[in-house]
């Protein structure tokens, strides 16, 4: 099967800073459980990819969105 | 010379808000910063995790100029205060003059996105 060609969505909307405290945003590129979207997965590029993991990991600091999602202690 | 940042400050959401207001005021007195200070107030907001016993937050967002020199006091102060639950203060990343991504370079990162298709 062809995989659908998948190009940065950060790139299309021509994105040069990728802002930490856009919870919204930032909420695309996790999993259900709050993981990191792999590149694979998002077609984000290696630039946009290494400045979106930053910036999910400060958001998470900031308690803007959670380490972990759907998690009963 | 001066550099830009941005902080984010989450105080204790049962502060009264002239209380925020005056610990901010002391906070930014210590940074002599050049130009203005922006300061956003986003006001209280649900944590997206308990911190604590806390379930809520006061956010406020700031940006300002300032020597680098005189953040570790600035951070010192932020330690210490117990209203303030959480702070991070970053560079503030914005354009620096550099131009936008040209057509054509849009068009070769889609080509390398091909590339990687065809390895699959």
């Amino acid at each position: 099967m062809r995989r659908q060609q998948k190009t940065c969505p950060f790139c299309e909307s021509r994105v040069r800073f990728i802002d930490y405290k856009d919870d919204r945003a930032l909420g695309r590129f996790l999993t259900d459980t709050g993981k990191i979207l792999p590149s694979r997965l998002s077609g984000v590029c290696a630039r946009h990819q290494r400045q979106l993991s930053t910036a999910i990991k400060r958001a998470r600091y900031l308690a803007l969105i959670p380490y972990i999602r759907g998690h009963q202690a | 010379m001066p550099r830009t940042y941005e902080a984010v400050y989450i105080f204790d959401s049962t502060l009264e808000d002239p209380a925020i207001q005056e610990k901010l005021t002391r906070f930014h007195g210590l940074l002599s910063a050049t130009g203005d200070i922006a300061v956003d107030n986003w006001g209280r907001r649900q944590l997206a995790y308990p911190i604590g016993a806390r379930e809520n937050g006061y956010y406020v967002v700031a940006r300002f100029d300032v020597e680098p020199a005189v953040l570790p006091e600035f951070e010192r102060a932020l330690k210490l205060d117990d209203g303030v639950v959480r702070y991070l203060i970053a560079l503030h990343e914005h354009e620096v003059g550099a131009p936008a991504l040209s057509d054509e370079e849009i068009a070769a990162v889609r080509a390398r996105g091909d590339d990687d298709d065809e390895e699959d």
